[in-house]
């Protein structure tokens, strides 16, 4: 019985630890994956992965291997790096974002032994929580003391927020746009007008040269 | 010897109920959707994989943001190898799938392209992947007397709808976000195009008339020559 109910909470354990249901790619050993998140500013990103190395004798994916790091490197808008720093084999970074715009994580294995006993692959399971998906909400609950409805009422809260602020934001994009194509408009219109007067007063020039050319060779 | 295994039983018996009491917390709280936006260099192919319970239900969205042409080669292949869907040269897609269990592959193909790189947004959405747990989370927290049981309910009810209409809310965000995103590269691609042509026209222009006026000078000065 004892043996039983310490098997179920190992297993549970198991199940709260696994980072669960995440996408999975491949990566080589120079390889450098990224990833570009177009996000809001004072929004904060959780990214989690976990790696699992190619095992040629069992010829399966190994749970999880000590020693194999990965390097994470996040730029933002300005392709100024705002983090770059090496993880172990499974790992989770966190940055807050302090202008809009298009931030790039990369990330790349920086082990170079990886050829030498996997057959260079590498499986990655990647999870990136941006906004009010990264907040912990066991441990608000805990902390603020919310009954299940509280709960609930501040998940809705939190959410209708990120939405507003996606929304401000896609408000400042919609106007760089707009400000983008009114300038393209501008500049076809001033291009083929000036065009059109260089080409009308080099024909010009070409006729009056060419004819006091002629007139001055005496053969008109 | 037996009070410390009682002792030890108790714990054990504990720790599970409170690991259970977050993860059933983290269940309902932990978002399954997932979106991604990458760059697939010319020539390359890029597979994506995701592992999936039985009977759940994953929506796959796409879109090519940027890269000359805008479409991409595209296929979902089953746990069995089997291919579910397969798009050519598309810029967009979205599929629906009911799965099994295992792992579903998708790949973005961008081997016809010999130049240009593609930026690539993608979103996955899963269903029915907890099964049910949280009816039974709910049951547990109502208490009070019948007529406050009837009310709470109502009460779960609507909060429950309002939280699915902002999911839903947030994921056509996502999606319009990644409309204007492509939107917004190709008029910027357009301008850079405009300027560049507009400035060679220009050039070509200058050297061609500048050409012709060289070129009938020079039939007049050897006719000069002979006479002379």
């Amino acid at each position: 019985m004892m043996l039983s109910v310490a098997t179920a909470g190992v297993i549970l354990l198991a199940v709260c630890i696994y980072p669960g249901y995440a996408l999975y790619f491949h990566i080589g050993e120079t390889e450098k994956k990224c990833f570009i998140e177009e996000i809001p500013d004072e929004t904060m990103v959780i990214g989690k992965y976990k790696t699992q190395l190619w095992d040629k004798q069992t010829n399966s994916f190994l749970p999880s291997t000590p020693g194999l790091g990965m390097h994470v490197e996040i730029k933002d808008p300005d392709a100024r790096v705002i983090l770059s720093r090496q993880y172990g084999s499974d790992g989770r970074f966190t940055f807050t974002s302090h202008t809009p715009g298009e931030h790039q994580i990369c990330l790349h294995s920086n082990s170079t032994k990886m050829a030498l006993f996997a057959g260079g692959k590498l499986r990655v399971h990647l999870d990136i929580q941006v906004g009010e998906h990264t907040n912990n909400y066991p441990e608000i609950a805990a902390k603020d003391k919310l009954t299940e409805l509280q709960l609930r009422a501040r998940q809705l809260l939190d959410q209708v927020e990120q939405i507003q602020k996606e929304q401000n934001y896609q408000r400042y994009r919609e106007e760089r746009f707009r400000m983008t194509s009114e300038s393209t408009n501008q500049r076809v219109l001033w291009w083929s007008i000036a065009q059109t007067i260089i080409l009308i007063m080099t024909g010009i020039w070409q006729m009056k040269h060419l004819k006091s050319f002629f007139e001055a060779k005496k053969l008109v | 010897m037996d009070v410390a295994r009682t002792f030890f039983c108790v714990i054990t018996v504990l720790f599970v109920i409170v690991c259970e009491r977050f993860l059933a917390l983290a269940a309902f709280s932990q978002s399954l959707d997932s979106d991604f936006t990458f760059t697939l260099p010319a020539g390359r192919k890029e597979c994506f994989y995701q592992t999936m319970k039985k009977d759940a239900s994953l929506e796959i969205e796409y879109q090519v943001l940027d890269g000359a042409g805008l479409d991409i080669d595209f296929y979902i292949s089953s746990p069995s190898g089997q291919i579910l869907y397969s798009d050519q040269h598309k810029s967009d897609g979205m599929h629906t799938i009911e799965t099994e269990e295992g792992d579903y592959m998708f790949c973005f193909d961008n081997m016809f392209s010999t130049v240009s790189e593609k930026l690539i947004f993608f979103e996955l959405i899963l269903d029915n992947m907890d099964g049910d747990e949280e009816p039974d989370d709910w049951k547990e927290y109502v208490h009070g007397t019948d007529m406050l049981d009837m009310k709470l309910e109502d009460i779960m009810y609507t909060i429950n709808n309002v939280k699915a209409r902002l999911g839903k809310s947030v994921q056509i965000q996502t999606v319009l976000r990644a409309f204007e995103a492509r939107d917004r590269n190709l008029q910027e691609s357009n301008y850079y195009r405009v300027n560049f042509w507009s400035v060679v026209n220009l050039v070509v222009m200058m050297l061609v008339s500048g050409v012709q006026v060289y070129l009938v000078r020079s039939l007049f000065e050897d006719k000069r020559k002979i006479r002379t």
